[in-house]
Parts: C-alpha cells; structure tokens; sequence
C-alpha cells in the first residue's frame, strides 16, 4: 500500500463507468469524439484515479452535485454477485479484473453497500481455504505434484489448475506465501532429520 | 486517452518486480509520459491565461471540469513515473546487495578487479557496443548505491555483511573453472584459475567468483 505501489496503481485504472452531470465543451476526447463537446448526461467509462474525483461533490455548490455520477464497475455487478453467492469457488475474479479485491475495496469506500460487503467478505474466507489446500498440495507433491510442477510459479497440477488460474493478484499472493510457507518448513523438517 | 502511456510503464514495472534480472529502460516510454504532462501542463496554461483574473470555477463549470481532468492526468503520470523508477531502483539496490556488478548489468565483460579477499585479475575485452539496461542515472545511482554500500561495510572488517547467510559445510571446496579468471592471491599461494581445470580452495577465497560465475562449486 502506498504511493508507490504498482498494484494500487494499476486498481486504479480499471474502468468504472460514469455519466457526466453537466456539459463540457473541451472533454470530448474521453468520449473518444475530440471535435465535439460532451454532453452532460453521456455515458463514458473513465478510469478510477479520474472517476474518483470527479464523483466527488463541487465545493461551494448546492449538496449532491458533482461533475460526474459513478456506479459500480461491472466486475461488481449484480450478476458477479449472485454467481459468488452461489459458490465463490467457481467464478475466475481473474476473468473479471486482476484487481478484483481492491477494486472491490476502492468502491466500497465510496459506496454504502452492505450486501456486497458480505459477499465479498464470504467469497474471499471461502477462497482462501481453497488456496491454502491448493499451496500445501504443491509444496508437498502430496496431489501427485511432479518436480517440474513444484518449479513453476503454481506449484499444482490437474483439477486445482483452473481454480488458481481464476485467482487475482492478492489471491495469488496469498497463495505463493503459503506456497514457500509450506515448502520451506518441510525443507527444514528433512534437514533436522539429516543431522 | 491521456494516462494510458503512464499505465504502459506501470504495467513494466509490475513485470519487473517478477524477474529475477532488470529489463531495459523503457526510454521511449518514459519520454512519452514526460512529454504529455508538459503537453497538458501548456494547455492548463492556455486556458487559464485566456480566461485571465475573471475566471470563477462556480460559474463556469464545464471549465473548472476540463482543468481538473487535465490536472488528474497530470499528477496520475507523475506517479507512474515515480512508481515505475522506485522499482527499478528497489531492484538495483537488492542487485548490489547481492553482489553484481554494475559491468554485469551493463552487458559488458569489462576487465574489473574484485573487491574483497580475491585479488582477482580478471582478463575480459571491453565490450563497448552492448547496450546497457540501464539508463545513465540509474547507472550512476548504482555507482554510487555500490559506494556506499562499500563504506558501510567497511565499518567492520571482521564480517562480510553480503556474504552467505549458510553456514559453511568445509572450509574447503572443489570449484571447477568456467571462465578464464586469471591467477588469484591466496593465503596458500597463487593459483592460475584457466578454463576447465579443477581446485581444491578455501571457499572464502573464492566466493565471490562464484556469484559472478567464474567457478562453480562442485558437490
């Protein structure tokens, strides 16, 4: 976390759709149209880090009024919702942006929605159980993991290998640290019984 | 779309912190970046100046709007900018901690002598025309990274703050020669490191020709 992070960054790039309040005469290159003005009330997907702010109220204005009203970017929607209620563990987040949980963080702050917090929140204890069954299977070459398994990045092969294709980046995270948790402490278990 | 240049680079950057070595500077990249926020900072200008002492945000909207975005894209590039040289620095840094030297880096077999305990002569032709991975500042920040590094150590003659966490099996050690690396000064003597022959050492002695790939250690 931090100014200077590459992930947060690269969050902050995912597209969220807005629709501007009121009319611009210079903006019509976000509409990919740079002759023409943009109108208030088009619809433009805009990056986070200028969505953003853009969202946020004019100061010195009557309450509520902003440059641009956002909702909630598609890797968020109503249908990503109920497939992760149905079961967290078969939809690819990766599919739906490689930032999926800081995304999802980001939005929350700037929406109340209690629902989803749940959901996520649900989908990511569910998930990470998976991962860490998925990290020690690799580390180990109990699941039948090959030495050429165990030198890639995602130490498992056959049926867990979609599963961890679908993982985003903090899940993948998640899943390295438990990956090298578990391969260094049987490393040192086979060292101890050596000497 | 001003910013997606900045997202190029950022993308770079997260490739980098993956790799094990540093890919080369991104240039043209970064030029391109610099080039549109001074294309945004003019136009700003522009705007501003027409506009002159009158200018109100809270009548005239739609302009405040125009200015804030250009702003926005300003400072989004500026941080990726940053974001994208700090991880190539955090990189060189962890380089030269572990040991590389910056001739290494450059592509170039340069003719160098080892620093520490083997007074290696190392024979090698200056390979001039290889390009460099790194850009001229980060060169000189590896330069000057590496000094630093080296006064700091310099502190306690009794310990190698870089050398290797593992406790040593043998004080000694058959290495075998990959590349010539001409004759280094022991404490038993001098030994003529040529290509292919095989010697029983003292490993301190030689580790540093290990990480730089001159020997091999054999098992």
């Amino acid at each position: 976390m931090g100014y200077y992070d590459v992930d947060e960054i690269l969050t902050e790039a995912e597209k969220i759709p807005c629709t501007f309040n009121l009319t611009c005469p210079d903006l019509g290159y976000l509409d990919n149209n740079p002759s023409a003005p943009l109108k208030s009330g088009t619809e433009v997907s805009l990056p986070l880090w200028l969505a953003e702010l853009l969202a946020l109220p004019i100061p010195g204005s009557e309450a509520d009024s902003a440059y641009a009203t956002i909702e909630l970017p598609p890797p968020l929607s109503q249908e990503v919702v109920q497939a992760l209620k149905a079961d967290p563990r078969a939809v690819p987040l990766r599919d739906q942006s490689a930032h999926f949980y800081s995304l999802a963080t980001r939005m929350l702050d700037l929406f109340d929605e209690k629902e989803l917090t749940a959901v996520l929140r649900k989908t990511f204890a569910v998930r990470a159980g998976e991962i860490a069954l998925h990290a020690r299977k690799g580390a180990t070459g109990a699941g039948g993991g090959t030495a050429e398994d165990k030198a890639s990045n995602l130490g498992v092969g056959g049926a867990g290998e979609e599963f961890l294709r679908g993982l985003d980046e903090w899940e993948r995270r998640l899943f390295r640290k438990a990956h090298d948790g578990a391969k260094s402490g049987k490393e040192w278990m086979d060292g101890v019984k050596k000497h | 779309m001003y910013g997606d240049l900045g997202n190029k680079l950022v993308q770079h950057a997260k490739r980098t912190q993956n790799l094990t070595h540093l890919p080369p500077y991104q240039t043209e990249l970064v030029r391109n970046v610099a080039h549109e926020v001074r294309d945004l900072d003019k136009y700003t200008k522009s705007i501003l100046e027409q506009l002159g002492d009158s200018f109100d945000p809270n009548t005239d909207q739609a302009t405040a709007c125009t200015l804030t975005v250009s702003h926005l894209a300003m400072r989004r590039n500026k941080r990726c900018l940053l974001a994208y040289h700090r991880t190539r620095t955090d990189k060189l840094e962890e380089l030269v901690w572990s040991g590389s030297d910056i001739a290494d880096l450059a592509g170039q077999q340069q003719q160098r002598a080892a620093p520490g305990g083997a007074g290696a002569n190392v024979s090698g032709m200056n390979g001039d025309g290889a390009s460099s991975s790194l850009s001229p500042q980060e060169e000189d920040y590896m330069r000057q990274y590496s000094d630093l590094l080296a006064a700091y150590k310099g502190q306690w003659t009794d310990i190698d703050l870089t050398g290797s966490l593992e406790p040593p099996r043998d004080l000694f050690i058959d290495v075998r020669v990959l590349k010539d690396a001409g004759e280094i000064q022991t404490e038993y003597g001098a030994i003529n490191l040529t290509k292919n022959s095989q010697f029983y050492v003292r490993q301190g002695d030689v580790e540093r020709l290990i990480a730089q790939g001159y020997l091999q250690k054999l098992s």
